[in-house]
């Protein structure tokens, strides 16, 4: 077990900088998601931690230790990749077993310990098959036994759920989220899907750009974004943000105007609410009234778009909720419910 | 695919394949059991000598060609596995093994036997060189700088691109008799020195040769197969543990199996055909390989008969042998096709 700490990690490729001054600490026994879009430097910056990129500049500790010269398998690090990684010509039980060979660990130990991970899998009864004779998502089981049978001190895990159905991928979550509280091993956990970092994470980091834009709880990172760009991504739909001018506490925008901000702030700025915040109301006296947009029906609910404030906002309502196209419509937004951000930098304005 | 669309775009190929090869496989299968022999006919001619008195007349039998507007007549008779028994010598090889026989000696007497030694060396040691070769070139080349893999490929393709026989001829130059790494080695040494002049040293230098030819074919197959080698794979084994060792034998090795098998399959089909080597070094006073050997038989003789039923069934033996090389390796391929689908 231990914990995990990069500070001012970087890497670049001659003029293309993959990541951007990283600092960050992870707890032991915690699970951190690297979350952001492709390209953003979350996956670099795990390469990094497991030793398959050196970084350009900054260090990484893992436990007491300064890794950054250490070779991959003195790190004590285990990863689950994307497309699995397993070996083709090996059957399950070697594929587990795999780790223990290599790195000459006691052979009388090693059929429990992979039978031990397999059944903390679920693989018990596929350990004679080949990789090629199994599912997706048995395939990406067989990575995850293979991370844990030599019960290192962190995981890495690098998009492991991309490959798999939607389905597959809402169970094998949950199977992640028990695995970690069974084996309470610190996990460094990558990928671009929200509802994943939302579900697994203890903690989240927002990365674009090789920058980390916040670090905080999954709740913190919903209801208290630092910028517009953790905003717009964390979500779905991601939070509406609005362009206008705010004086004396009244923002106002294209077919938008809401009272009562406690800011002290003038001047341009963005607003942004989330959808489930507002409620739609008669277009007389509400803070947004415009044509509608779009009318999209999820079953539980209805989703009504207008066009405000140079750009598109969501309100999320009734499942009865009926309207065409074009039809006036009014967003009451409660001004506690709304974050100000700076139009240049995109930081939260407090 | 349809079935039927699928038999349509084969069609030509089939037909081409049909009318070039299965048919004068065929033929030649055929042949292989005739012997054309040209027809003679005794003739009785009297010869007279200028005498004192009376010119002195003899009279003798004499056997000629029968000819037909100049060319002589030949005619073709059905003679079975004659052809075969004549190539094989089946007699001589039981000779050679009996008591008294000559054992090894005496087999190697025979073209045929001696040709199939040969063939079968050249082949079998040269297969695993050209592999081994080939691997390390293509895994050096993996790892080295990506601005120096440019003229190594190049500098590596340059044996396969120049034709055997010139190949061979270039390197006789430099070795062989006045060649000039010999002459200035007796320049600079005041010494005969005659290079390759034994039948072994022949043989190695062939068997180099071909390997050196060769190798640049397996060289570029497993560098382009490494080049689809998982990367995940690879990284797993890293973060696992594997040694360079280990990776090679896990990871590469296994991903490098059918491209193996196939460099295998070619490179026993061409090998076995060995010819451009013999003529290039003039080798055939100490080695032939089976095809140099229905070379032989198709040259005409002194009297411009060629023995062709004898190189058909030298042709015949030449393909049964390469088909049972071959055999091991297709059944392994279609057991992991097999497996797979």
């Amino acid at each position: 077990m231990a914990d995990v700490s990069l500070r001012g990690v970087t890497k670049r490729w001659s003029s293309f900088v993959a990541v951007d001054d990283v600092t960050l600490s992870i707890a032991d026994r915690e699970f951190v998601v690297f979350l952001g879009p492709s390209g953003c430097g979350k996956t670099t910056t795990m390469r990094m931690i497991a030793g398959l990129e050196d970084p350009t500049a900054g260090e990484i500790r893992i436990g007491p230790r300064v890794v950054n010269d250490l070779e991959p398998k003195d790190r004590d690090v285990a990863m689950v990749f994307q497309n699995y990684g397993l070996y083709p010509n090996l059957s399950v039980y070697e594929n587990i077993r795999f780790p223990l060979k290599v790195r000459k660990v006691d052979k009388a130990s090693h059929d429990r310990r992979v039978r031990r991970a397999a059944d903390l899998v679920e693989l018990g009864p596929l350990l004679d098959r080949r990789p090629r004779e199994l599912s997706g998502g048995q395939r990406q089981r067989v990575a995850l036994a293979r991370a844990i049978v030599r019960e290192p001190e962190i995981f890495l895990m690098d998009e492991p759920l991309s490959n798999l159905d939607a389905k597959l991928r809402v169970s094998t979550r949950a199977h992640l989220k028990n695995l970690h509280h069974e084996l309470k091993v610190t996990t460094i956990y990558v990928t671009h899907d929200q509802v994943e970092a939302m579900t697994l994470a203890d903690r989240i980091v927002v990365m674009n750009k090789g920058r980390i834009q916040q670090v905080g709880t999954p709740t913190d990172i919903y209801d208290d974004p630092s910028n517009t760009f953790v905003a717009g991504f964390i979500g779905s739909p991601a939070m509406n943000l609005m362009q206008g001018e705010i004086a004396g506490g009244v923002f106002t925008g294209a077919a938008v105007r809401i009272a009562g901000l406690t800011t002290r702030a003038t001047g341009p700025v963005t607003l942004g609410f989330r959808c489930e915040d507002a409620a739609v109301a008669a277009p007389d006296g509400a803070e947004i009234a415009a044509p509608i947009y779009s009318v999209e029906l999820l079953g539980d609910a209805t989703m009504v778009t207008v066009r405000a404030g140079g750009a598109l906002a969501t309100v999320r309502t009734t499942k009865t909720f009926r309207a065409e196209i074009g039809d006036p419509v009014g967003f009451a937004v409660r001004p506690e419910t709304c974050f100000l951000f700076d139009r240049q930098t995109g930081e939260r304005i407090r | 695919m349809k079935t039927r669309t699928l038999l349509w775009f084969v069609a030509p190929s089939v037909a081409l394949m049909l009318v070039f090869i299965a048919l004068p496989l065929a033929s030649v299968f055929w042949q292989s059991f005739f012997v054309t022999r040209t027809l003679f006919q005794e003739v009785t001619v009297e010869s007279c000598q200028p005498g004192f008195l009376t010119q002195t007349c003899t009279t003798e039998l004499r056997s000629q060609p029968i000819l037909r507007d100049g060319k002589p007549v030949t005619e073709r008779v059905f003679v079975g596995w004659e052809n075969y028994r004549l190539v094989m010598r089946p007699d001589a090889l039981v000779a050679a093994f009996s008591p008294g026989g000559g054992g090894w000696a005496d087999v190697r007497q025979i073209d045929f036997w001696r040709a199939l030694r040969f063939t079968l060396t050249f082949t079998l040691v040269t297969l695993p060189l050209v592999i081994g070769l080939g691997l390390v070139i293509a895994l050096a080349l993996n790892t080295a700088i990506a601005s120096l893999r440019g003229p190594i490929i190049f500098v590596s393709l340059l044996p396969f691109i120049i034709t055997p026989v010139v190949g061979a001829l270039s390197i006789r130059w430099l070795f062989i008799g006045d060649g000039i790494l010999t002459a200035a080695l007796r320049w600079l040494t005041g010494e005969n020195v005659i290079m390759f002049a034994q039948g072994w040293t022949i043989e190695v230098l062939l068997l180099t040769y071909r390997v050196w030819h060769v190798a640049p074919f397996a060289f570029i197959v497993f560098y382009a197969a490494l080049q689809t080698v998982n990367q995940d794979t690879l990284e797993s084994a890293v973060v696992d543990g594997a040694s360079r060792f280990e990776r090679l034998r896990y990871v590469i090795l296994p991903h490098l199996a059918p491209f193996m098998v196939f460099v295998a399959l070619i490179h026993l089909m061409d090998a076995y055909r060995v010819f451009d080597e013999i003529v290039g070094f003039s080798a055939q006073a100490h080695h032939i390989s089976l095809q140099w050997l229905t070379y032989s038989l198709l040259m005409p003789d002194g009297s411009g008969s060629r023995a062709i039923g004898r190189a058909s069934a030298s042709s015949m033996l030449t393909m049964i042998g390469i088909v049972a090389l071959l055999i091991p390796l297709l059944v392994r391929t279609w057991r992991d096709h097999h497996q797979k689908g």
